[in-house]
């Protein structure tokens, strides 16, 4: 009887996609328990750079993470987790701030209480933020600015979305950023509705119990909002700081993603699934030396898309898929995002980032309703997407010399 | 005891209701005869700030803070150099003689300390 019943959980467990979202006292709860070693727990906060009120303050929440709170130093909290042999880390997104521990399974209930005091108690203090923070929120912009795909990237944000999704990762090189502007974005951010949490490799009621007793403290007034994401595009040209010479195109489209353009990123792609091939797509006939990397970037209710290292052969592409694409081709492109889609939920920061998109919105999180709309991606749609993207104002960027480039000389 | 605040019976003495009576006026006559006030400093100006921890809470002061500190040092070595105190109308009163650098002191010595303790823990097994 005990076999028939551990074996109907199983199934039970297969049948469940892979994480269903409970909402305990205002705070959205997911986990995944594939009985894996280590356990990690995300705190994921919608403060990401679109919400933020003053340019940087976002990076520096980011950078303040698990500093001193009102039970436990910022001492206190680095030597306690390296005793228990866990990993802090705090990531920004343009919608999403994370706050993540991993841990041996066994040492749950102390890390969820230090990723959920940092949320409900964090002390803020001057000292700690001129004497810690600014140092890293500073050297976060100084690397952003030696990385020219990197820059590119940001510069393209703003020019496609100007605010909201436009506003930078990173604070401006000189800020006025003060203690104060990161508590209150805190204050406004850290509400029970703007909190999710995902679990990997912890079982869902734990986790649900624990984060019932942690959050109990979170405040739960009105969160930040971002006006609707709307597309502009422009050209702009940077000078670089060394690196490649780097030329972005993107395109934006507003809405919420379409699988068409997972499909086109895959159908783009020159990454060859075999070692030693050059791959099928229509990148794989350039010259050894140079390479397009598609850049797909979804967010909420907008999506940036876009080829890096571009030249005139990355706009010949795109628009010989905007014309018609051949069912083979269209086949293997569709196959080639779904297996890229199902490869990321393996692992961790993919799985989080699957959730972390699907988290707030409903009660579902699945990788299967992700696969099944790529499935319904057909050649007409597929080419539909991509001349609607071309018939928008490019976004166009270059980082490097004066030499590169403009976007009419290559023919947008 | 020999931090950089110095050793003091002021908590013994505010414990104890008598003691206080009796030793507070004599504490308030004796911060006004030794005369820093009438240079416009603060008690706190004359702590000796060529120790780490002192330097340390020195950078946490707000930049007013360290203007004012500043403005105090150079006035008063400037009536040191002309052997004469302030007007009367510039000596520091006593409702402003308060201790603005013990406080940042006091946290970087219980950080030191606690440093110290998480450097020193001995791990046991539960």
């Amino acid at each position: 009887m005990l076999a028939a019943r551990a074996s109907s959980r199983n199934v039970q467990r297969i049948a469940r996609s892979f994480a269903t979202v409970i909402d305990t006292t205002g705070v959205k709860v997911a986990a995944v328990d594939h009985n894996q070693p280590t356990s990690s727990v995300t705190v994921l906060v919608k403060a990401g750079s679109r919400f933020e009120p003053k340019e940087g303050v976002a990076n520096a929440l980011k950078n303040f993470a698990f500093k001193s709170t009102t039970g436990r130093s910022a001492i206190g909290t680095v030597r306690e987790s390296e005793l228990y042999g866990g990993v802090l880390y705090s990531t920004l997104g343009r919608e999403h701030l994370a706050l993540t521990a991993e841990f041996l399974r066994e040492d749950a209930p102390y890390f969820v209480d230090v990723l959920s005091s940092f949320v409900t108690s964090a002390k803020f203090t001057r000292h700690e933020f001129e004497e810690y923070v600014a140092p890293l929120v500073a050297s976060d912009t100084e690397a952003a600015t030696h990385d020219p795909a990197t820059r590119a990237i940001e510069v393209a944000h703003g020019l496609a979305f100007r605010n909201g999704l436009g506003q930078s990762l990173f604070a401006p090189e000189h800020n006025e950023l003060t203690v104060a502007d990161i508590k209150s974005y805190a204050a406004s951010a850290f509400s029970k509705g703007n909190i999710a949490v995902i679990g990997t490799g912890i079982d869902p009621a734990t986790l649900t119990g624990l984060v019932e007793k942690a959050f109990e403290k979170a405040s739960s007034n009105s969160s930040p909002s971002a006006p609707a994401s709307k597309y502009f595009g422009g050209e702009t040209r940077l000078a670089g700081n060394g690196g490649p010479q780097t030329v972005f195109i993107g395109f934006g489209t507003t809405g919420a993603p379409s699988s068409e353009l997972a499909a086109l990123s895959a159908h783009l792609s020159p990454t060859p699934s075999v070692k030693w091939s050059k791959g099928l797509s229509p990148f794989s006939s350039l010259p050894e030396g140079t390479s397009v990397q598609p850049v797909y970037l979804p967010y909420s209710d907008a999506t940036l898309f876009g080829l890096l290292e571009a030249g005139k052969a990355a706009v010949a592409a795109l628009k010989a898929a905007a014309q018609g694409i051949k069912a083979e081709e269209l086949k293997s492109a569709v196959a080639k995002a779904k297996f890229a889609a199902a490869a990321n939920v393996d692992t961790r920061e993919g799985l989080i980032n699957a959730l972390g998109s699907k988290i707030f919105g409903g009660a579902e999180a699945s990788v299967e309703s992700t696969l099944s709309s790529l499935d319904a991606v057909n050649a007409a749609a597929f080419s539909k997407a991509a001349a609607s993207l071309l018939s928008a104002k490019p976004t166009y960027v270059t980082v490097g010399e004066s030499s590169l480039p403009y976007a009419d000389e290559l023919g947008l | 005891m020999f931090g950089p605040l110095g050793a003091t019976l002021a908590p013994y003495v505010q414990s104890s209701r008598t003691l206080s009576k009796w030793i507070t006026p004599v504490a308030h006559w004796y911060a006004n005869a030794s005369g820093w006030r009438k240079y416009g400093f603060k008690y706190d100006d004359l702590l000796v700030e060529e120790n780490p921890q002192v330097q340390r809470a020195l950078g946490r002061l707000t930049p007013a803070e360290k203007f004012d500190r500043a403005y105090r040092l150079k006035r008063a070595s400037q009536q040191s150099v002309l052997h004469a105190p302030l007007p009367q109308s510039q000596w520091t009163p006593e409702s402003e003689d308060v201790r603005y650098l013990k406080p940042p002191v006091v946290d970087v010595m219980k950080e030191e300390a606690e440093r110290f303790k998480w450097d020193n823990a001995i791990v046991e097994r539960k």
